[in-house]
């Protein structure tokens, strides 16, 4: 009995060839977890591995956050087209560059070519974010560069290993440029990854033979394409548009940046054209277009039937983007552009808003726009310095959604969820901060028929002096609030601010670095909460009146957003009130 | 005689395995009773009774030992039906339980909601107090907001309480204070202190635990009492036993105030029977997979210990105490089958459970599922199923394939059931690889111990996909769990924090903390009646990190030589261990660790019952074929005729080939073209490469 069906094609085989791909790439990123040694690699896993063919076009990858997702096929294409005829087995290629291809400069590409006898068959692909890449301060967000040098060594394509041999003499060049040791470790841990991708791709493709292997390679693009196309064509054609609105560029104060998209469906094919936006901006806040297209990408999925589509070529076939050259979503050559990930929150919003005429059942109203802090200081117990980017602090709500409220502390769109708070204890025994509080917010989240996530107030101490705070993000001016979709309201504004000893208070902007923080300072933050979707005063009663027993929904905004009136005596409904405040008859 | 019986309540089958003084062993099985599983508990009784032709009294006055693997809180938590439940908490922290950190399972999933909370908000009550990381107190706690809260709870009228303040690890002090006003003004509550229950640094897995605990308590407290009440009333007068989530077990008084400890009872048997079974033919390491018709668990024992682990989740609910590593892959034989809109089959992870079930059960199934599949590829007896107690229905399977999966691929209903079967099993590789590769084990070294009435199906096809050489399939496979639990040990862990770094570590208080915990096992072993001195084992370990990192390991080391040789030698158990899990060790670079955790685990040891070896036969296994069968063989992608051994008759050195089927009433093992099988001392069924017969034939026959 064979399987095949028509054109020699045996479905179940293509069904096979994608789960075991999958499985490659997890075990690469399992060698990743296992070997890496900075925290943002091995706790925050903010890597993504990847196997591509011989063009280029994305087989299956693994990523732990959704931004990182799609953010490494421009690379892969560069490198391809860059070294044509020059790859050897035992090649490793490093690149990092945003102006051929790269999402961020501090997210590095290893890249290892594979060979099926003489045949080169594709490349096993490790995206990480590394500890430092050089450039003028230390991780590379840098709110003050203008150029890219001042970000980071910019490192176009060029090869680690030739056939096989170490180059030293580059490695010197590059890791000389390159603040912390530990870095050149996290390099070995991604060709040790990409190794093990070489070696078991080569055996899946020898278990198949090569040309039965690229026929069902070839079906599982063109299924997952199909998949996708089916997906678009249950969006009505029409040309729909969207605006969001960055705020602060880290130089001029009140500065905003909009974000304009125009999407464009037609048939079973997606158009994403961002002409209209902001013109690029002199500082870091820019998005290369790897970085922009990865944005895009993990919205639409997001607005997906079926989320867990095979992540290969496939999906990006049917999806054409139009990102004019100088603007704020594709910045010409020198621009800074490290901030560039974090404008996923305001392109996916400007999707979301484009979309919800087309897809009410499907998008999602905006998300809180990170705003986060790295409190450094000195660690008298340990006698180092200390770090800690405040995740529980930043971690405000998603949007909401038809059918369910938006994920309360979820933190940004481009972490999904996959980003996790400090535990409370842990994070004080951890380094010299005191948390004096830590918790939900009071109407904090966008009020809708489906309400926006939850945001969270934390409140913490310094315990030592000579502290530091260096501030990223957005949602702090007004306006830039999460904003509510289909009738839905705005999330709250993030803040944060310090409260020195001698009484003096400080707000905080959203790109400033604060220096000379004594002890006993308080810094307090809240994380807006999502925006909500469709009318409040839709929402069932009873629900709004629960959450207000709860203290997530104040009695005062009950009233005033969600038409929902309790007894001030028994906290209870009161149906009468609410029905004659909504307008409803009894 | 005297008899001991395992009893597993499983989502559909509640296995009993009774092993009598002679070590011989019999296998009975009764459909789960839901609302209240001692009913059907009762009924497998009454069937182990008429099995012997003795009456029930009589009987139940001749067992021994129960070991019962319950399934209640389990299925409490699953379907949030646990009992109200209030905290008391630290003012200023009162959602760290509805938080769960911000995370979320499914990145892309925007419709995917946090599971509710086990304790709403106005059921969760802050109280004035605070007590610092180094377990000083920065703010005395303040009687009127404690009697407020009190108060609050006894108007909500809750029936169970959880206290949990923040570093109460460092400093119980707080909570004790709390502990006795609850108890005064609420006496009947159910009361759980985090700190007498898990005195562990991390805020939200302690709290997390306590109100599981208190969820769960009252439900297992009742379930207990009912089971041991309708245990004595037919006049049972042994020993009844609980398996704990750590493989261990546990008395019923020992259990009643750490309930959340059974929430992993029923696969807990697992990894020790694949011990057993394994260790029969000399080794020391295993992987366990269970599969069953709603599950597939699989474990991995190390050198002769089952792997644990000191949290998970279960329910999307955060739970650390220490709990055996099993894993569930996928769904078991209720995996539906789909066609996305790319035209590609997928298996799960929906799953047809055990109601409506398979299309084949004929239950109102009508979706096609794994079970279908095995049927149609003639790998299950539509007749002979639980030897033939409950029919399958095999057209209602191949309607099913033909609607959902044959007809939109443009297959034949085998090619697709061919294609179903397939799927699952890379699927369930898959897993398995990733659980050995996460933890730096090479699975090729391990033979694979495949169980549950589904698994021996699937098991060649798996270790094929992995390149395990070997498989054994338990001879009482569909009760793998109770048998395992029958072979169990007392177990009781503890913890406490001591947080320190290396340099800064005192060994001599460190000994005072061990010693502390050690005299609390060793006063629940003796509650236990386990007192002779040669029958207690204890086992230290320090959770430790090097400077920097987030997580801690957990690391067993020698108690007498971090005395003598102090902290030093904790450092190289750090190294070795690191170097063992992550492939690295910082030992030259100097960096200084940190210790976290101080555990003791202490293991009474119990009367294992006699294995019962067989005789050796050489006469040829012919005599034990039954019939043939045409069966798909998935190697050669096309149907053949294999001969059908009967797995009852089949001895110890008996020898055969694959493609075969070895049936028995519970379970079907499919031998697949690549394997030889033979039977080893203990009955089981043990499937092995070709190449490799020389020397494993050896190690079977000896």
């Amino acid at each position: 009995m064979t399987q095949a069906g028509k054109s020699g094609i045996d479905p179940i085989l293509v069904t096979v060839i994608q789960r075991r791909l999958k499985a490659i790439t997890e075990e690469m990123g399992l060698v990743m977890l296992r070997t890496a040694r900075s925290p943002i690699l091995s706790e925050a896993r903010d890597f993504v591995t990847g196997l591509y063919d011989a063009d280029g076009n994305m087989m299956e990858q693994t990523a732990y956050i959704p931004i990182l997702a799609f953010a490494v096929p421009e690379s892969i294409k560069h490198i391809v087209a860059y070294f044509k005829g020059r790859l050897y087995p035992g090649d490793v290629i490093i690149h990092n560059d945003p102006f051929t291809g790269g999402n961020q400069a501090a997210d590095v590409k290893i890249v290892r070519p594979i060979f099926f006898g003489e045949r080169l068959v594709g490349f096993a692909a490790i995206n990480g974010h590394q500890a430092d890449v050089g450039g003028a301060v230390a991780g590379a967000y840098n709110p003050g560069a203008t150029e890219i040098w001042q970000e980071a060594l910019r490192i176009t394509p060029v090869k680690l290993h030739e056939k096989g041999e170490k180059r030293q003499d580059v490695w010197d060049l590059i890791f000389g440029n390159i603040r912390f040791p530990i870095v050149q470790e996290d390099i070995q841990a991604a060709m040790g990854g990409c190794a093990v991708g070489d070696r078991e791709l080569v055996k899946l493709i020898a278990r198949h033979g090569w040309h039965r292997f690229d026929a069902h390679l070839q079906h599982l693009y063109d299924a997952t394409e199909q998949q996708m196309r089916a997906e678009i064509r249950d969006i009505p054609d029409g040309v729909y548009h969207g605006l969001s609105t960055a705020h602060y560029d880290g130089f001029t104060p009140g500065s905003t940046m909009d974000i304009r998209v125009k999407v464009t469906v037609k048939g079973d094919g997606i158009n994403f054209d961002f002409t209209g936006s902001a013109p690029q901006t002199p500082g870091y806040v820019n998005a290369p277009p790897a970085s922009t297209i990865s944005a895009i990408t993990l919205t639409l999925l997001m607005c997906l039937k079926d989320p867990g589509i095979p992540q290969n070529a496939g999906v990006m076939r049917p999806l054409t983007f139009n990102l004019p050259e100088g603007s704020i979503v594709n910045p010409r050559f020198p621009a800074a552009s490290t901030f560039g990930n974090h404008l996923s929150d305001q392109i996916s919003a400007a999707i979301f808003d484009a979309l919800a005429p087309a897809l009410p059942q499907r998008v999602t109203a905006a998300w809180n726009p990170l705003f986060a802090i790295a409190a450094v200081g000195f660690n008298s117990r340990t006698r180092q310095p200390f770090v800690d980017i405040l995740f529980n602090g930043l971690k405000g709500g998603g949007g909401g959604t038809a059918g369910a409220d938006g994920y309360d502390h979820i933190g940004l769109i481009a972490c999904g969820g996959g980003l996790l708070a400090q535990d409370p204890e842990m994070f004080e025994m951890k380094d010299p901060l005191y948390l004096r509080r830590f918790e939900f917010k009071t109407d904090s989240a966008g009020p809708g028929q489906w309400r926006g996530g939850l945001g969270v107030e934390m409140e913490m101490e310094f315990l030592g002096d000579g502290n530091m705070v260096s501030a990223f993000g957005d949602g702090i001016d007004p306006g830039s609030e999460a904003q509510g979709i289909l009738g839905g309201g705005r999330g709250m504004l993030n803040r944060g601010e310090l409260r020195y000893p001698d009484g003096k208070v400080h707000e905080c902007r959203s790109k400033e670095v604060v220096a000379n923080i004594p002890k006993g300072t308080i810094w307090r933050q809240v994380a807006g909460g999502g925006g909500g979707y469709g009318n409040p005063r839709r929402r069932p009663a009873e629900q709004v009146a629960r959450e207000v027993r709860y203290g997530y929904v104040s009695a005062a905004a009950a009233r005033e957003h969600y038409g929902v009136v309790l007894d001030a005596r028994t906290g209870q409904l009161d149906p009468t009130a609410t029905q004659t405040l909504r307008g409803e008859s009894p | 005689m005297g008899y001991r019986i395992g009893i597993d309540v499983g989502g559909t089958f509640t296995d009993f395995l009774m092993i009598d003084d002679a070590g011989k062993s019999s296998v009975f099985k009764t459909s789960s009773t839901p609302k209240d599983p001692s009913i059907g508990v009762l009924a497998g009784m009454r069937e182990m009774a008429d099995s012997l032709g003795v009456d029930l009294e009589r009987f139940a006055g001749q067992v021994d030992l129960i070991v019962h693997g319950t399934t209640v809180t389990t299925n409490a938590v699953l379907t949030g039906n646990g009992v109200k439940t209030g905290l008391v908490t630290t003012d200023g922290f009162r959602d760290i339980l509805e938080m769960r950190r911000g995370y979320r399972e499914e990145l892309y999933n925007n419709k995917l909601t946090p599971p509710p909370p086990l304790v709403p908000r106005d059921r969760r009550l802050a109280v004035k107090e605070r007590i610092d990381a180094a377990g000083n107190v920065v703010l005395a706690l303040d009687r009127p907001s404690l009697d407020a809260a009190v108060d609050a709870l006894i108007a909500e009228q809750v029936e169970a309480i959880a206290i949990c303040f923040m570093h109460s690890h460092a400093n119980p002090a707080h909570e004790q204070m709390a502990k006795a006003v609850v108890q005064e003004r609420l006496p009947d509550a159910y009361l759980t202190v985090s700190s007498d229950l898990l005195p562990q640094a991390r805020l939200y897995e302690r709290l997390s635990t306590a109100a599981l605990n208190s969820y769960v308590g009252p439900i297992l407290k009742r379930y207990l009492e009912s089971l041991r009440a309708n245990l004595a009333r037919i006049g049972f007068k042994g020993v009844l036993l609980i398996m704990q989530s750590n493989g261990g077990v546990a008395t019923p008084q020992s259990t009643a105030a750490t309930a959340v400890m059974t929430l992993l009872s029923g696969p807990a048997g697992g990894p020790v029977a694949g011990l057993v079974f394994s260790g029969v033919q000399g080794y020391d390491q295993c992987i366990t997979v269970d599969m069953g018709g709603t599950s597939f668990d699989a474990s991995v024992v190390q050198r002769g210990v089952p792997l644990l682990r000191s949290e998970g989740w279960i329910a999307r609910q955060r739970l650390a105490l220490p709990m055996l590593d099993i894993h569930t892959i996928g769904a078991g034989g209720g995996s539906i089958g789909w066609i996305d809109d790319g035209g590609l089959l997928r298996m799960g992870p929906q799953s047809a459970g055990a109601q409506p079930g398979p299309a084949c059960y004929g239950r109102g199934g009508q979706l096609p599922t794994c079970t279908d599949a095995n049927l149609v590829l003639g790998y299950l007896e539509p007749d002979y199923f639980l030897g033939g107690r409950m029919k399958l229905d095999r057209d209602a399977a191949r309607r099913a394939i033909a609607t959902y999966v044959a007809g939109p691929l443009g297959l034949s209903v085998e090619q697709a059931a061919a294609g179903m079967f397939h799927v699952v099993n890379v699927n369930m590789a898959a897993g398995l690889r990733e659980i050995t590769v996460s933890r730096g084990i090479d699975p090729r070294e391990y033979p694979l111990v495949v169980a549950g009435g589904a698994g021996p199906i699937h098991g060649a096809m798996i270790a094929l996909e992995l390149e395990l050489p070997v498989i054994i399939v338990p001879r009482e496979s569909s009760i793998f769990c109770a048998s395992g639990m029958l072979r169990s040990d007392f177990k009781h862990s503890y913890v406490r924090t001591y947080h320190a770094l290396g340099g800064e570590a005192d060994v001599r208080i460190m000994a005072g903390h061990f010693a502390e915990l050690e005299r609390q096992g060793r006063q629940v072993l003796h509650d236990e009646k386990v007192t002779a001195h040669d029958r207690v084992r204890v086992e230290y370990a320090a959770d430790m990190r090097y400077l920097g990192q987030h997580n801690e390991i957990t690391c067993g080391f020698d108690i007498i030589r971090l005395e003598q040789e102090g902290i030093d030698y904790l450092r190289s158990v750090l190294h070795e261990e690191h170097e063992r899990l992550y492939g690295y060790s910082l030992r030259d670079a100097g960096t200084e660790m940190e210790l976290v955790n101080l555990r003791v685990t202490v293991v009474g040891i119990t009367d294992k019952p006699a294995m019962n070896f067989m005789a050796r036969v050489d006469d040829d296994v012919a005599s034990c074929q039954k019939s043939r069968r045409r069966v798909y063989l998935p190697t050669v992608r096309e149907f053949g005729e294999v001969p059908v051994y009967d797995g009852e008759r089949l001895c110890h050195g008996h020898q055969g080939s694959g493609p075969a089927i070895i049936e028995q009433i519970t379970t079907t093992t499919f031998v697949s073209p690549e394997f030889d099988f033979v039977v080893d001392r203990a009955g089981s069924y043990c499937l092995y490469l070709r190449e490799i017969g020389h020397t494993y034939l050896r190690r079977v026959l000896q």
